[in-house]
């Protein structure tokens, strides 16, 4: 039987299933990173602003995440987006109310660009964790 | 895990004074609806997962396609049966394919009018006798009989892909 630390990604079409399948897999890494449960509803939350508005600023078709997790951290890797995507997808993800929720809960919030495309990285982690 | 978030998200939105229904959330979201329409299936609801060959993962794939049922519509009877090839298929990964080290499962899962297809991939060792194989070997029989079709052939980069159909018709 094999174990693996390779990376979990997904890519989804534009379309109905991205919000309910990136849901269920931030959900099911956060819980194996062992984040709390408060960062772990915070993750899935973001999941969810991610999956509603990416697909206006991805460079393809498909909402493409990488997810990577340390004890008790949550890394996430969104793209390739458009030139100038990673930014404008943080500021589209203000809820009325409660502010940009993306910005609140995260502790690191990046965008890098490699190979000329650009992605969001986002790291959530608990409080305690290094 | 989800309904920890869902039940989460409206105490939050209550304090805004937003209405608490539990479609409340994605639509202040943007997510669209969950309505059930067989038609929304298409290229639009294809997605590709690749994650490490772990027994822990194959309960991820088959809640992805419990997923696929609940937001197409997909019937129960080919949901089910799609589970049950497809937990074969990706315990199949996880116990033979990366015998002398770590690996990863491909699944592609592509919802249509007339099928759901799911392709699973690996870059394992490929088709042969698996020196740890103690069981009956009921696995491809079985996704035999669950799928509609079924293609086992080696990928592209080693290991093999098997592809499965399941027709929409059955209840």
């Amino acid at each position: 039987m094999s174990g693996g630390t390779a990376p979990t990604r997904v890519s989804i079409a534009s379309g109905p299933l991205v919000g309910p399948v990136l849901r269920r897999v931030v959900g099911m890494v956060a819980a194996r990173a062992d984040l709390p449960l408060d960062r772990l509803d915070d993750a899935v939350l973001i999941a969810d602003l991610i999956a509603a508005r990416a697909p206006a600023h991805v460079a393809a078709e498909t909402v493409d995440v990488e997810l990577g997790s340390t004890p008790r951290t949550l890394n996430l890797r969104v793209g390739p987006l458009r030139e100038g995507g990673g930014r404008a997808l943080v500021v589209d993800a203000a809820v009325p109310g409660v502010g940009n929720v993306v910005e609140q809960l995260t502790d690191e919030l990046s965008v890098e660009t490699v190979d000329g495309e650009e992605y969001l990285c986002l790291r959530l982690a608990y409080d305690g964790a290094g | 895990m989800q309904h920890m978030a869902g039940d989460n998200f409206p105490n939050h939105a209550h304090r805004g004074g937003w209405v608490t229904d539990p479609g409340h959330r994605d639509r202040a979201l943007g997510l669209r609806s969950r309505s059930r329409f067989a038609a929304r299936s298409g290229p639009a609801s294809d997605f590709r997962l690749t994650i490490p060959a772990d027994p822990q993962n194959v309960a991820l794939v088959r809640r992805l396609l419990e997923c696929v049922g609940d937001t197409l519509g997909v019937p129960d009877g080919v949901v089910e049966d799609a589970r049950l090839a497809v937990t074969e298929a990706c315990t199949n990964v996880v116990r033979h394919a990366y015998e002398e080290g770590e690996g990863a499962i491909d699944v592609v899962v592509r919802p249509r009018a007339e099928t759901l297809e799911v392709v699973i991939s690996d870059e394992g060792r490929g088709m042969g006798p698996s020196p740890d194989t103690r069981g009956p070997g009921l696995g491809l029989p079985l996704i035999s009989a669950l799928a509609d079709t079924v293609e086992l052939r080696p990928g592209h980069d080693g290991g093999n892909r098997l592809a499965m159909t399941f027709p929409m018709g059955r209840a």
